[in-house]
């Protein structure tokens, strides 16, 4: 059996809020927010993304330097694809996120652009690969 | 020394809450002492005689946040409930800043003169259960009551020196939020009782603790792991907070602490 990505975790400071925002802002639906409210799932396909609270990191022995808006960014982008990356980049930032790169057309036919979310994680907005 | 009575948390969801970070009982089965870690909480708790039923009378402590342990007396049957307070709460449940309690502890007339509504939870009680959901019921009283209300602010930056297992400098947790370090210090100062540098040390050594108990690393990996110079320093860390040696680790109780 091969191994597959099952999973992309972000730990954040407001599960409730995060799944809200990624709802408002790259129209991602959510599956479920577990009733503690310090995890929840968002419907991405075969690959999860997932939000869990930063009491989650604790309770799994983690430390981790939490994510923050106003902090320098850390070293990891979530890629999001859509048909229409320029329209997708306006209405992220309309509902909050930082804008950092409005979307550019790339020398390998894709149209890639940068913002930060609520909690100041990296998510690239971009249109699938040409075939 | 006896580094763990009987101690347990009781998995209540409806008990924990906004203001409650656990409630907890322990019964003492043997004479001697109770060691209590420092854990950058404060605790109300209600001290009673398990053999008794119905219980004539119960004694109140408050203890405030420690950088250091210390020993309680104990008996046998002498039986313990308690809630642990969570950081930014403690004010507006007992009307005082925690760190009027920093390296203290309030026991019986001192705690019930510091906070007057304590006395009616020592007055007799069926069992442990009613002592338990009489002070659930007081915390979310007296917060819901309080005027008070802590920074949201202060939420953030808590979390940030929890999530990082107490490795952030204070310069960091500040320049994370956007914050000057001295809004971080008062933040910190008047939500737990103890400055970040102490917080984030209480936090550190805990979770040197976790990595040896629970995770099972070796000293060296879990000094790294923890954010410690070396194994040295680690030790020379939980001999001073904790009392004991690394060795000695299996026999200890440790609270779970979220932010």
């Amino acid at each position: 059996m091969t191994v597959r990505l099952g999973y992309t975790i972000l730990y954040v400071a407001d599960v409730e809020a995060t799944v809200s925002f990624y709802e408002a802002a790259f129209g991602l639906r959510r599956k479920f927010i577990h009733e503690s409210n310090l995890y929840a799932e968002m419907e991405t396909g075969p690959t999860t993304l997932s939000f869990a609270g930063e009491a989650m990191a604790e309770t799994n022995g983690l430390a981790i330097r939490a994510n923050r808006k106003s902090d320098l960014a850390a070293g990891f982008e979530l890629a999001l694809v859509f048909p229409d990356p320029h329209d997708a980049y306006r209405k992220a930032v309309a509902a909050g996120a930082s804008p950092v790169k409005p979307p550019e057309n790339k020398p390998w036919g894709q149209i890639v652009g940068y913002v930060r979310d609520l909690n100041g994680c990296l998510v690239e907005i971009a249109s699938a690969m040409p075939d | 020394m006896t580094l763990s009575a009987r101690y347990l948390e009781l998995g209540l969801a409806a008990d924990v809450s906004d203001e409650v970070e656990a409630v907890w009982t322990s019964v003492s089965d043997r004479a001697g002492s109770y060691r209590v870690l420092p854990d950058g909480r404060c605790d109300i708790i209600l001290r009673f005689d398990a053999g008794q039923k119905p219980i004539n009378s119960a004694t109140v402590v408050i203890t405030g946040p420690v950088t250091r342990f210390y020993d309680v007396a104990i008996e046998p049957g002498m039986g313990f409930a308690g809630v642990r307070i969570r950081p930014g709460r403690f004010e507006s449940v007992l009307g005082f800043e925690p760190t009027e309690l920093a390296n203290a502890n309030l026991i019986g007339p001192d705690a019930v003169s510091a906070c007057p509504g304590l006395e009616a939870l020592c007055a007799p009680a069926r069992d442990q259960t009613e002592l338990v959901a009489r002070l659930t019921a007081f915390v979310r009283q007296r917060a819901t009551a309080s005027r008070f209300r802590p920074a949201p602010l202060a939420r953030s930056v808590i979390s940030a020196f929890h999530a990082s297992g107490g490795r952030l400098r204070i310069s960091e947790v500040a320049e994370m939020h956007g914050l000057s370090e001295r809004t971080v210090q008062r933040l910190v100062v008047k939500a737990t009782g103890l400055t970040p540098k102490a917080f984030a040390a209480v936090l550190q050594f805990h979770r040197a603790l976790r990595l040896l108990r629970d995770h099972r690393l070796s000293p060296a990996a879990a000094a790294l792991e923890a954010g410690f110079s070396d194994q040295a320093h680690m030790s020379r860390v939980i001999r001073r907070m904790g009392g004991f040696s690394p060795a000695r680790l299996a026999d200890v109780t440790l609270v779970s602490l979220l932010d």
